[in-house]
């Protein structure tokens, strides 16, 4: 009896593993059309744009080449990297600062700031950009980077914090307790002891913050002015307003700005869904 | 012994002194940040809520106007409609987005062969940057768009979405269901987390696999779920870039969210003090709905160890 309901109960799994895996796949292809057909239109000869067709008769790769001088990418691309190579640098090495002040010290009031630092997560943005805006165009920031990488010297994001902290209260006391009886200060320990041991979260908030700050569209549309001061992302939308009707271009274009984006994905799959995961409070 | 304590007692206090030293040592660039690029901005808007100025002339032209702004914007049609527009959004994203979300997150927490490259494709979208997916979405939602093209297979003849007033709004939802990813992985980690033991009991109880979903699931994962929630209400209520690149706010204001609104006010017209006010009346209703959530916890998030924070 037992035997067969065993069986029953071992077809029943497989004919529901087949059927999930066969809505499984099907929804991944519907998830990857938008992305395949991106590219398809990238590679698109100016007279099929509007042929209504997924796929290009013959694949013109000469659009990625038109598509970077029109664009003026490469002035863009080096415009986005300088913001994003400062405010990575800086959100790691301040975020970690104070992720190390929550996790190994017993100041007074700790809980209590803490508790702001969760709570400025849920403050919108628009609540503080009209005077952050008015600040920056008091002491003549605006139309500057400054704006886009100075607060993250600041450890501005408090999401970086909590995970950084999450992440260093797991590791025992007693590496850094035995740094100092070794004679070193808590900022040496802290460095040569304790970032190393942190590297995966470390790596987590790099690729947060790269991520960030390169699909970042609000922060450059606000401060930046200047056409030749644009990041990618704002050169994009600009380039949207003068070529509409050139779509190919337009899709080239954006399979170039995402392009970074997804390699640093891939390479760093683990490290961004461990982070995410840690984050929730499901993990760690 | 008294030479003990007495000996004891000014080391823990030099201990203390030097935890607090070291402390606020660390934490230092993070307060400073919290005063400088918020606490200040914060009272800032407050203040400017209740004045009118014309940035062009400088600091000199602020003039205190009372609730002056706040009586303009609850007269004002198009705040109405920003309002509308952003409520309606969330009402149907929220819920819809969390029960796609589970659902997806419940197939990918199966045991079949090549799950760890399906998981990804699934969370690929919401890494592009919203700039390039808003790119290709004003292509997919066109009159021939790919969306219309996959309709027309099941006999349905499609709007250009985003030149529709009645559709523009459902183009912008469908188009978020591609990027919810992120939320996808967090539950996906929620389920992870719920021991194979409480299943295996529950099939010995004779338990059908609904009580299951409703009796074990939703309990074990009612954290994970409260997190995403309060996430999506936060981030819902502050949609803007699509709008802004995709639509404008148009055809006829169906798009108006109501960051876009205040975008408009305060960077366009330059009424600063007005854009304060609609900045400040936004906090407060996403704060009313956060807490909402947050208070309404107590009585469906469960949690297993008792260790909220």
């Amino acid at each position: 009896m037992s035997v067969v309901t065993g069986a029953k109960n071992k077809i029943s799994v497989k004919i529901g593993r087949g059927a999930a895996m066969a809505i499984l796949i099907f929804l991944s292809v519907l998830v990857l059309i938008p992305l395949v057909w991106t590219i398809c239109m990238s590679l698109k000869p100016d007279g099929e744009i509007y042929n209504g067709r997924f796929f290009p008769t013959a694949l013109q790769f000469d659009n990625y080449i038109r598509s970077v001088t029109k664009i003026d990418f490469f002035l863009y691309l080096a415009n986005t990297l300088k913001i994003v190579i400062p405010s990575v640098i800086g959100m790691v090495f301040s975020c970690a600062l104070v992720a190390y002040g929550f996790s190994r010290f017993d100041f007074k009031g700790k809980r209590a700031w803490f508790l702001i630092l969760l709570a400025t997560m849920m403050i919108p943005g628009q609540v503080t950009m009209i005077p952050q805006f008015l600040l920056y165009r008091m002491i003549g920031w605006v139309n500057t980077y400054l704006p886009l990488t100075v607060p993250a010297f600041f450890a501005t994001s408090g999401y970086n914090v909590f995970l950084m902290r999450s992440f260093m209260s797991g590791i025992p006391k007693d590496f850094d307790e035995a740094a100092t009886i070794d004679g070193a200060g808590p900022l040496r320990s802290f460095i040569r002891i304790m970032l190393p041991m942190c590297q995966p979260v470390l790596m987590a908030v790099t690729v947060f913050t790269f991520m960030g700050t390169w699909n970042d569209f609000n922060g450059p549309l606000i401060y930046l002015y200047d056409a030749k001061k644009y990041t990618l992302s704002l050169g994009l939308s600009f380039f949207k307003g003068l070529y509409t009707s050139q779509w190919n271009l337009l899709m080239a274009a954006t399979v170039l700005v995402m392009l970074p984006i997804l390699i640093l994905f891939f390479l760093a799959q683990d490290y961004i869904i461990n982070g995410i995961s840690i984050s929730s409070g499901t993990k760690g | 012994m008294s030479a003990i304590t007495a000996d004891k007692k000014p080391k823990t206090n030099l201990n203390q002194r030097r935890q607090n030293r070291y402390g606020y040592a660390f934490i230092a660039p993070w307060l400073i940040g919290l005063f400088l690029f918020t606490l200040i901005p914060m009272l800032f808007s407050l203040f400017l809520s209740f004045c009118k100025w014309d940035i062009v002339t400088g600091l000199s032209s602020i003039q205190w106007i009372g609730t002056q702004n706040f009586t303009k914007i609850f007269n004002d049609g198009k705040f109405y409609k920003a309002l509308e527009v952003t409520f309606k959004y969330c009402l149907i994203s929220i819920p819809a987005y969390q029960i796609i979300s589970l659902i997806v997150a419940m197939l990918l927490n199966m045991r079949i062969k090549f799950m760890h490259g399906i998981r990804l494709i699934f969370f690929l979208p919401s890494i592009i940057p919203t700039i390039a997916s808003s790119m290709i979405w004003m292509q997919m939602l066109g009159k021939e768009g790919i969306l219309n093209q996959g309709l027309a297979l099941l006999g349905i003849s499609g709007p250009s979405w985003l030149k529709t007033p009645q559709t523009a709004l459902y183009g912008l939802i469908i188009m978020g269901v591609w990027g919810i990813g992120n939320t996808i992985i967090i539950y996906l980690s929620g389920l992870q987390g719920v021991g194979e033991e409480l299943y295996e009991a529950s099939a010995i109880d004779g338990a059908n696999s609904f009580q299951r979903f409703f009796k074990i699931t939703i309990p074990m994962i009612s954290p994970t779920i409260f997190f995403n929630v309060v996430m999506a209400v936060i981030g819902s209520f502050q949609y803007f870039t699509q709008a802004f690149v995709m639509t404008e706010g148009g055809p006829l204001n169906s798009t108006l969210f109501y960051n876009l609104y205040l975008y408009t006010k305060a960077y366009k017209d330059l009424q600063m003090g007005y854009a304060s006010a609609l900045a400040w009346i936004m906090f407060v209703i996403i704060l009313f709905f956060t807490l909402l959530v947050i208070r309404s916890s107590s009585f469906w998030v469960y949690y297993q160890n008792d260790d909220k924070i």
